[in-house]
């Protein structure tokens, strides 16, 4: 496979994700936001999925109608859904024939509703969840259809690759922006509402319940974020799927490259694998957090130098 | 009845050919498409003529245009009602576009060899060596099989009177063959059933015979050649078009990034190495191409490539050079050199051109001006031409000026009516005028004409100019099977 078409189903697929992510957690924060007693502050959503200043986030963290527009279709916002869709789709047009003709419909389809000026409309007047819901929907087809559709070779290796890491780098960033908001002093929060929707805003909250039947407690729900390898938002279970679906690139032709980023996998999986929720804490959780996040970010960096630089 | 409301106010202008209809009445081919839209309410056709752009729009068959650094995404103008050929119709285009394929590989492989068509007095040497696209680099180059034009576009038209002229040769890289394909799949969808009950020859075996050509084209004699398809890139207007037919052929589609060239092979730059490269079917321009050798500034093009070519260890398509071939003035020539290599007369006719270079031929073309239509002799896409007819005292005067300039690059046309079709407009039939392109393909076995084409529609009423680049459309062409009635 073509280096170029590699890089470009691996950017299609990370996009795809994040735009998930990113709506599923407008919609939960804005479920959230109609909840409370006090004003809800959008600030954690900015810091984890905008690039805004300290300063122009505060201006923005109480305006919900304008987050929405801002996170939704704001064109000068680079980590858009409209934008990033449209980087989706860019990926994609450039490696149709790779891809199944319903995978690219289904990107292309996604493109052309985001764009519609309707849909700014209904944003701004109508019942957000309802918007955000079709455009969940929309994501989820594509998840689907490339389930049903694509080939089980090297190009649906490179898609889930760069899914799971995608989704491994957002839980991470989840839980250290949600816990930066408590400085990280797991005892102190006692509010249940808070808990609900953080794991609500990652599809956990039911599987919380059925695990834990204590009631909500800081020390869990790291640990099913973390740790929990049947939880598919937690960070293990996007490792062990990230390692299964790298494992399949090994080729006789470039030994080297594979060895290199499959050790890289292979020792942050152990690190999150043989932690617990008390090494965690003990390590701090921050601490624990970036670490993790840094061996993240420098997978990505060796994918790009060993699987799809031009050299 | 629907029948009058549909059909009554179809006008069609006296010195014109329309494919449908003759004298009032329906011609007998065009019988059973018109039955089964008489039967369609207006409403009804709107709704389908709506689907079918949303077909366009979400199959992403669509073009970019960019404003205030935004895409805007244009579908082609498609019309629903499908142009129709009849068997013996088709049987005259194939076998004239065969023949004047067969007289143009012939003279590519003269002009960059022996050149005895120069010897000969057939064409003068000052007609070859003024054409910008004559490349001095190809001369005496080996061609794998001498097939120089594996794929072309011949452009049709039709006088007052049917008789079909040849318009244009283009035999670099035409475009369009994507909208044949895509076009006959959209008719599938909005008129469901109608195909099958009409007895339309099949086009989906265009893809299948080009991939067989391409490989067949393989300097290494292995199992599994790797074909390439050489896109300029997402931005190219035609890049739908590009992928389209990798897809189709299952073949890579590359830029020229993805390329290098290593001791006179070329290789594509992959997640496991490099490998090598047999047959690129090139979207890229010949002064694109290699920036060692043309345009060193080309950034879609391969460095080294012309060079691995020569060497005879890749296969490009079409070959470098063509554009000699099918220039303007050099199309004045074709049936001489059809008669000279040939020996035979040319099966379809040329529209009767005059040299601005010759002066007796300049003063008549200028004195007969308003019944003339100029062109220049090296661009493409309805750029750069005078239609005379048009032309306001201002415009003409200004490009007479050109024209004597360097007159060698311009040449004239009587203005040709071209005939008609039934387009579907504001709820009613009306006629517009539309040319025809079927695309051949030539390999080691023969040419091979999938039997239909592109049909390009001047959507403006009384337009002449089908050019999608000014306002054009594109209609379905259906080839009818020849057990359909007695034609």
């Amino acid at each position: 496979m073509l280096s170029r078409v590699a890089n470009s189903l691996y950017w299609m697929s990370r996009y795809m994700e994040r735009t998930d992510g990113i709506l599923r957690m407008l919609k939960i924060n804005y479920a959230s936001s109609q909840d409370e007693i006090q004003e809800f502050s959008w600030k954690p959503v900015l810091k984890i999925f905008t690039s805004l200043k300290e300063d122009a986030a505060d201006a923005l963290a109480h305006d919900t109608r304008a987050v929405l527009q801002f996170m939704v279709i704001g064109k000068e916002n680079p980590n858009s859904v409209l934008n990033i869709v449209t980087l989706a789709r860019e990926n994609g047009r450039s490696v149709q024939d790779h891809i199944t003709k319903e995978m690219w419909q289904c990107i292309n389809d996604f493109y052309h509703i985001i764009r519609q000026d309707k849909l700014a409309e209904t944003l701004q007047s109508e019942d957000p969840i309802t918007t955000l819901d079709s455009l969940i929907k929309q994501g989820l087809l594509y998840f689907g259809t490339t389930d049903v559709t694509m080939a089980r070779g090297e190009g649906n290796s490179f898609i889930n690759v760069g899914k799971y890491l995608e989704r491994a780098i957002q839980s991470t960033d989840i839980l250290d922006v949600k816990f930066s908001d408590t400085f990280f002093q797991l005892d102190k929060i006692t509010d249940t509402t808070y808990w609900k929707y953080l794991l609500m805003s990652i599809s956990g909250y039911e599987l919380y319940l059925k695990t834990y039947r204590s009631g909500f407690e800081a020390k869990k729900v790291v640990e099913q974020i973390i740790l929990n390898e049947e939880f598919p938002r937690s960070v293990v279970y996007s490792i062990n799927q990230l390692h299964r679906y790298f494992a399949r690139l090994k080729h006789d032709r470039n030994p080297a490259d594979f060895n290199k980023i499959d050790f890289m996998i292979g020792k942050v999986k152990s690190k999150v694998k043989f932690s617990t929720s008390d090494s965690i804490v003990h390590e701090g959780l921050h601490h624990f957090l970036s670490e993790t996040k840094k061996s993240f970010f420098e997978i990505g960096t060796s994918l790009n130098n060993n699987y799809f630089a031009y050299s | 009845m629907q029948t009058s409301e549909l059909m009554q106010s179809y006008l069609v202008d006296a010195n014109t050919w329309d494919e449908m209809s003759t004298d009032a009445t329906v011609r007998e081919h065009y019988k059973n498409a018109v039955e089964f839209l008489e039967k369609l309410s207006i409403d009804d056709l709107n709704k389908r003529e709506e689907f079918a752009k949303r077909l366009f729009m979400s199959q992403g068959v669509t073009f970019t245009v960019y404003s205030s650094g935004e895409g805007i995404e244009k579908i082609f103008p498609f019309d629903i009602i499908p142009r129709i050929i009849t068997s013996s119709e088709w049987d005259t285009i194939e076998k004239g576009i065969k023949q004047r394929l067969k007289a143009l590989n012939l003279f590519l492989k003269d002009i960059y060899t022996n050149q005895f068509i120069i010897k000969d007095g057939v064409i003068p040497a000052d007609m070859i060596y003024s054409c910008p696209h004559y490349l001095r680099e190809m001369h005496n180059f080996p061609i794998p099989y001498d097939i120089y034009v594996h794929i072309s576009g011949i452009d049709l038209i039709r006088d007052f009177d049917g008789t079909f002229y040849i318009l244009e040769d283009n035999l670099r890289t035409p475009s369009g063959v994507s909208y044949m394909l895509e076009n006959r799949e959209i008719t599938k969808r909005i008129f469901p059933y109608l195909l099958p009950q009409s007895n339309v020859r099949s086009v989906t075996e265009y893809p299948t015979i080009l991939h067989r050509n391409l490989v067949s084209l393989s300097p290494r004699q292995i199992n599994n050649p790797t074909v390439v398809l050489l896109t300029p890139g997402i931005y190219n207007s035609a890049y739908f078009e590009h992928t389209t037919l990798a897809r189709l052929m299952g073949v890579e589609l590359v830029e020229g990034s993805d390329l290098v060239v290593d001791n006179h092979k070329v290789f594509m730059k992959t997640t496991s190495g490099l490998q090598q490269v047999d047959v690129i079917y090139r979207r890229v321009d010949d002064e694109f191409l290699d920036p060692l050798m043309f345009n060193p500034a080309s950034k879609l093009g391969v460095a080294g490539i012309m060079s691995a070519y020569r060497k005879g260890n890749v296969a490009i398509v079409n070959a470098v050079g063509n554009g000699v071939a099918d220039d303007k003035a050099i199309y004045t020539f074709v049936p001489a050199m059809i008669r000279y290599y040939l020996n035979e007369e040319p099966l379809l006719k040329n529209v009767p051109t005059y040299q601005l270079g010759k002066d007796e031929e300049r003063e008549h073309v200028f004195k007969n001006i308003d019944k003339m239509v100029i062109k220049k002799t090296n661009e493409s896409g309805g750029y750069g031409m005078l239609m005379g007819s048009a032309a306001t005292e201002e415009e003409i005067d200004i490009y007479k000026k050109e024209v004597c300039a360097d007159p060698r690059q311009f040449i004239a046309q009587p203005i040709i009516s071209l005939s008609s079709a039934p387009c579907y407009m504001a709820g009613k039939l009306q006629p517009r005028r539309v040319d025809l392109r079927p695309y051949a393909l030539c390999g080691p076995s023969g040419i091979e004409i999938v039997p239909g084409g592109l049909t390009r529609v001047a959507l403006k009423e009384g337009s002449l100019v089908v050019n999608s680049s000014q306002g054009g459309g594109s209609k379905d062409t259906w080839v009818l099977g020849p057990s359909s009635g007695g034609f």
